[in-house]
């Protein structure tokens, strides 16, 4: 089943946070309005909203409130996502092209600045200061990972641990938080909005490791991008740590990175060519699966629903993500 | 050590960041808006002392965080080194660093309500400076507003929420007199200064400039802030003390470079 089929249930609420996202979004200039809205038209999963909602599900559900969540939580993934193309000079996202491409790097700083800033005017109508309090260390916790992800570049001494704590920050905490700001404002006890928290994290940290297999597995046509382009960037993913366990391997990689400006995709072919002999790529999805595991575990003690079968389901669909 | 040193040194313990500061430009604390800013909170006697410390931290925080992303390259150079781009990444960074801070230390001492007029204020800001970018200004006197409406808002928003409007005007007008005067002994902090942008705008229908454009213009802004001054109810007189301080010291300054030719 695809994913969208999951939550198909919830279509109505959605449409409704669809909508809502749009609203928020109004700028009075026309070129900050315009972008804005381009890049919510472009897609996306809306998977922040979507947990939110399946969170909110598992309480006591109301949409009014839940809404709000939902679309502060997409409008800080959105305006990450516009000063994220700065810092990644990219030209495309979800194949259509970035604002930065388009309007140039200081049109992209004022809308990420102005799309947060909308995101927090939103949020703030919800007085629980819990909300506040968590939303707001992880919003910290996520640029923290950013710069050490650009500080860790190239580091290849790195460790399993600085690989984790980074698609922690990266990853697993805006799905955890998702997941946890559902499950307050709906009225679950602490203990519930835990399970759910660790839920969300679990399946954030499967989800990131297996984006950084399929980085090497996939075709630059299914990717958007080169296959290798993590690790070209100088992200040393988990299939690389665990492949330099392997001396041939960590030797050619150094010998090929010696001087990261003049590798080509003649030398990453190599390189994945190469890394794809290793057990790396086996041992990274059994990661995978022990993350998705402990999720699957983290909701064992909730009470049979519809939406913590849906969960469940988005846990198996993400594990068995092969493209 | 006074209390306007204390608050610095929290804010730099605050934004503190090895990496960061190995990299990039620390960020430029900026005395005049520090100093009104703690005058208008540390008056406000229904704040404990750790509200009062975050209130101020917080609001210089975001101008931190917007003044950091300013840093960033309108473009991406062709010839872009690697430290010129390792310093493009990390000032967006920063800023996103210093804005996720701000809420982060106003939601510990619960107040939800500032975090909401800061996120208007950051919104407005960024309206504003669209504006600028696209040069979407008939006049020279626009531009001045535009100007002083980016320079002010958060100030002017902090004051409105903990003591109304009434000092809405002085604040705004005094930063622009403020930034006029660094203009001229050419303290510009990084940015290009008003009658440079203005004349690359080139959009100069109505404004002439005259022999010395910038000491007519602080002249007005001086007479501005003064009139605003003298409206300002008596129950502000600390805050009205302050300024007329920097007022006379400016004034000072002005007769001093005249004299001097």
């Amino acid at each position: 089943m695809r994913l969208p089929k999951m939550y198909s249930f919830l279509k109505k609420d959605l449409d409704l946070i669809e909508s809502a996202l749009h609203q928020s979004i109004q700028a009075e200039h026309p070129v900050l309005r315009n972008a804005s809205v381009a890049l919510l038209d472009a897609g996306g999963k809306r998977i922040r909203p979507v947990f939110v909602l399946l969170a909110g599900q598992i309480g006591n559900y109301n949409i009014e409130r839940i809404q709000k969540i939902a679309v502060t939580l997409e409008l800080i993934h959105m305006a990450t996502l516009v000063h994220d193309d700065v810092i990644d000079e990219a030209e495309l996202r979800r194949g259509k092209p970035t604002i930065k491409s388009v309007y140039g790097n200081r049109v992209a700083m004022y809308t990420g600045d102005y799309i947060l800033a909308r995101a927090l005017e939103v949020v703030t109508s919800i007085k629980d200061v819990q909300v506040h309090q968590l939303l707001s260390k992880t919003l910290v916790e996520v640029s923290i990972g950013e710069v050490e992800q650009i500080k860790d570049k190239f580091k290849w001494d790195q460790t399993l641990r600085d690989y984790l704590r980074r698609i922690k920050r990266k990853t697993a905490l805006l799905i955890a938080t998702s997941c946890k700001l559902g499950a307050i404002a709906s009225g679950l006890s602490e203990r519930d909005a835990g399970k759910l928290y660790r839920y969300g994290y679990y399946i954030g940290m499967s989800y990131q490791i297996i984006d950084d297999i399929l980085d090497f597995t996939s075709s630059a046509k299914e990717l958007g991008k080169p296959a290798g382009n993590d690790l070209l960037q100088g992200n040393i993913t988990l299939p690389v740590l665990y492949a330099m366990r392997d001396q041939s391997f960590y030797k050619l990689l150094r010998e090929i990175f010696a001087n990261p400006s003049t590798v080509g995709d003649q030398e990453m072919q190599q390189i994945i060519s190469e890394l794809k002999k290793t057990q790396a790529i086996k041992q990274a999805y059994e990661t995978s699966d022990l993350y998705l595991q402990k999720a699957l575990k983290s909701l064992d003690s909730l009470p049979a629903s519809k939406a913590k079968q849906t969960l469940q389901d988005i846990a198996k669909y993400i594990g068995k993500r092969r493209s | 050590m006074t209390e306007i040193q204390h608050i610095r040194n929290l804010l730099e313990d605050k934004i503190h960041n090895e990496y960061l500061e190995r990299h990039i430009q620390k960020p430029i604390i900026h005395e005049g808006k520090l100093q009104i800013l703690a005058e208008l909170v540390f008056s406000c006697d229904s704040l404990s002392i750790i509200q009062k410390e975050r209130f101020v931290i917080t609001t210089m925080m975001v101008q931190m965080a917007l003044d950091t992303h300013d840093l960033v390259p309108i473009g991406n150079e062709e010839n872009e080194t690697k430290e010129e781009k390792l310093s493009k990444q990390l000032n967006v960074l920063a800023g996103d660093y210093y804005s996720g801070l701000y809420y982060y230390l106003l939601s510990e001492i619960e107040d939800v309500e500032l975090i909401h007029t800061l996120a208007i204020a950051i919104k407005n800001i960024n309206e504003y400076k669209m504006k600028l970018y696209y040069k979407e200004i008939e006049t020279f006197e626009t531009f001045m507003d535009v100007t002083k409406q980016i320079d002010s808002m958060l100030l002017v928003r902090v004051a409105r929420f903990l003591h109304g409007d009434e000092l809405n005007q002085v604040i705004s007008d005094w930063l622009l007199t403020e930034r006029l005067v660094h203009e001229k002994i050419g303290a510009t902090a990084n940015r290009t200064p008003l009658l440079v942008q203005w004349k690359e705008m080139n959009i100069d229908t109505s404004y002439k400039t005259g022999l010395n454009p910038i000491d007519s213009l602080i002249e007005k802004q001086l007479d501005k802030v003064d009139k605003a001054l003298s409206q300002v109810p008596g129950k502000y007189a600390a805050f009205q003390s302050l300024i007329r301080k920097k007022l006379e010291n400016m004034s000072f300054y002005q007769s001093s470079i005249v004299e001097e030719g």
